[in-house]
């Protein structure tokens, strides 16, 4: 499952980034306690992948200094565009995981992709995009 | 009178027995033991699940149409949920019709009963993707996540 948890630790490690980036865009406080706690998620869940790897002899990649953003982030509309976007990709991270383990660790992956899906629906709610759900969260498009 | 004839009538006897036993045979087999019905796919209940749910907001929409935008999304992932499983396991999906419904209440109401029932059924789906083989994992734990988000869009 080594190679499956490196790929979740790129995606919860672009998406810290992308919330450094976007906060500032963001526009109520709605909006930023929302960034703010997500962000904080997103550290926990790559604090959890980083200890496994170590745990499995693995080692990680070396996280880059900076992500070439999928586009510009200039305004509200563009920063919440990318909150989806990453908690998208980070739900698309882990459910490869779920064929790869099973228990604990299956329980783990679930709740970060499924916690990733219920942010990626917030978002969409924040930013009044429909439909706000998607049929199969981290399933690739 | 010869041996010839007593032997003949033994011989008819013996055959009349085999046929008596052959036919209870039949009996046992194919009478009294039919073949057993195969066992339910272990995600049925996920399908069945994943009908109602569907159907519980057919009604809804049918008794409130002010909550069709909102709620016609969700059925449809249900739908969409009942497709690819009854697709994965072989079976005719089910149709639910909306008609066997009891009136539902306010609209508030409404959201709530559903995101209850949702909330439910999130937690069997997390369930049934703990239990499942690795091919099925990843497709049991979208639908578990689908329905976490459900969960989230009715708040």
């Amino acid at each position: 499952m080594s190679p499956q948890l490196g790929a979740a630790l790129a995606a919860e490690e672009a998406a810290i980034y992308a919330y450094g980036v976007l906060g500032v865009h963001l526009g109520g406080r709605g909006d930023v306690t929302e960034a703010r706690a997500a962000e904080q998620a997103h550290r926990g869940r790559r604090d959890y992948v980083v200890a496994k790897l170590a745990q499995l002899g693995a080692s990680a990649a070396p996280s880059p200094a900076g992500y070439a953003l999928p586009f510009a982030v200039t305004d509200r509309a563009s920063a919440l565009k990318l909150a989806i976007h990453v908690e998208d990709g980070v739900a698309q991270a882990w459910r490869p995981l779920l064929p790869a383990t099973t228990g604990a660790d299956r329980t783990t992956a679930l709740a970060a992709m499924t916690e990733a899906a219920v942010r990626a629906t917030r978002w969409r709610r924040l930013a009044a995009v429909s439909p706000v759900t998607l049929p199969f969260p981290g399933r690739p498009e | 009178m010869s041996i010839t004839g007593y032997g003949r009538r033994r011989v008819l006897g013996v055959a009349a027995a085999g046929l008596a036993t052959a036919s209870l045979g039949a009996c046992g087999l194919f009478d009294d033991e039919p073949a057993p019905p195969a066992p339910p796919d272990p995600l049925q209940p996920l399908l069945d699940e994943a009908v109602a749910l569907a159907a519980a907001y057919d009604r809804a929409i049918l008794f409130q149409p002010g909550l069709a935008a909102r709620l016609t999304p969700l059925a449809d992932d249900h739908r969409t949920h009942v497709a690819e499983l009854a697709r994965l396991i072989g079976a005719t999906p089910p149709s639910a019709g909306p008609s066997a419904s009891a009136a539902t209440g306010a609209p508030a109401e409404t959201i709530a009963t559903l995101r209850t029932a949702e909330q439910a059924a999130q937690k069997s789906a997390v369930a049934a993707c703990q239990a499942a083989p690795a091919e099925r994992a990843a497709l049991v734990g979208s639908i578990a996540a689908c329905r976490a988000t459900h969960a989230e869009a009715l708040r």
